[in-house]
């Protein structure tokens, strides 16, 4: 599929040379760069992820910033095969906080005076940096049908989406999707079953 | 690990794909602020494993040192050899202590103790009861 070429992986190279981290010891260089390596694998779908639960790219961004702290504070010792239900495990926590959180910030919002905070947003030219996109015509399909899946992903109960991008965007099994979301594996498999029913449902046959 | 099967319909495929398509269109400035955030993960966990060493370096020095204050609190707390008298015994000898000790004549003589007179007088008094016998 070369129209979906894009950027060169920055993940690829050397841990070593990403940041300051001191890799003097050969076992913790080890470490680091396993650990390296599979954070540069999972950041951009955790993202993805959080962003389609909480629907806001900032939140999205912390909480992931916090389960990828969390991980390596606390489980960066145990096997690497161990980590990503962990890591996913940790997001889903950190979302329902930030949920939870945001639930109760609403109330008590409610009872303020109204301030619009659109002056607040500046001009961040990174952001709006072009990147390598597919011809016109094709990137509007793609824009179509991703932001209808975005959009669909967003009807579905919380459990439901998050059993579907587990399973089909991040590529967890059964198993370890139960282990991540803190359930039975047949719970998932419904949950699953129910996030594919629904979205068809809604977008019919999705091609891109 | 893979979720990715031969079962997977048309539609389940797809919806993969534009999936990975959305994860791909991530801007700039995200990308930036997870890659951040990985560096700060990865220098938190190099903390943790240095804090670590530094402990397991320190553990001979803090062994000498609870061993030494262990040894202390032992002789410090450790009962005395042997045990004091008790029974009839000890408190005959205690009350014969106490006599000595509030007789003041028997005190001064033992002050001016001179054995070669109490001697011959023991001998001169033995030697009178035989002569009366």
């Amino acid at each position: 599929m070369p129209e979906f070429a894009t950027l060169a992986s920055p993940y690829s190279m050397p841990a070593a040379l990403h940041g300051d981290v001191d890799l003097t010891d050969p076992e913790e260089q080890t470490q680091t760069r396993a650990l390296n390596q599979f954070l540069a694998g999972v950041e951009l779908k955790a993202f993805k992820i959080a962003q389609a639960a909480l629907r806001h790219e900032d939140d999205a961004l912390d909480a992931v910033q916090d389960a990828m702290l969390q991980l390596a504070r606390a489980y960066s010792d145990r096997p690497p095969a161990e980590w990503k239900p962990l890591f996913y495990r940790i997001l889903e926590n950190r979302i329902r906080d930030m949920q939870r959180r945001r639930t109760v910030r609403g109330r008590v919002m409610a009872w303020l005076p109204v301030r619009n905070d659109e002056d607040d947003d500046d001009y961040d030219p990174v952001a709006q940096a072009p990147s390598p996109e597919p011809q016109p015509v094709r990137r509007l399909e793609i824009d179509e049908a991703v932001g209808a899946l975005e959009q669909a992903l967003q009807q579905l109960p919380h459990r439901q989406r998050q059993a579907f991008l587990l399973r089909a965007l991040e590529g967890l099994d059964v198993a370890a999707t139960a282990q991540a979301m803190g359930c039975s594996e047949g719970s998932v498999k419904t949950h699953y079953f129910r996030a594919v029913q629904a979205l068809r449902g809604q977008l019919g046959e999705l091609y891109l | 690990m893979s979720a990715v099967n031969e079962s997977d319909t048309e539609f389940e495929r797809n919806a993969r794909r534009v999936l990975e398509e959305s994860v791909r269109r991530i801007d700039a400035r995200t990308r930036s602020r997870l890659n951040q955030a990985r560096h700060a993960a990865l220098e938190a966990a190099a903390t943790r494993r240095r804090g670590w060493f530094g402990r397991l370096t320190l553990m001979p020095a803090a062994g000498a040192v609870a061993a030494a204050v262990l040894v202390a609190v032992v002789l410090w707390q450790r009962e005395p050899v042997g045990k004091p008298p008790v029974g009839p015994e000890a408190q005959r000898a205690a009350v014969e202590d106490m006599d000595l000790l509030t007789d003041n004549d028997s005190i001064d003589l033992m002050e001016g103790w001179d054995g070669s007179f109490y001697e011959w007088a023991a001998a001169q008094s033995d030697a009178g009861t035989e002569s009366h016998s």
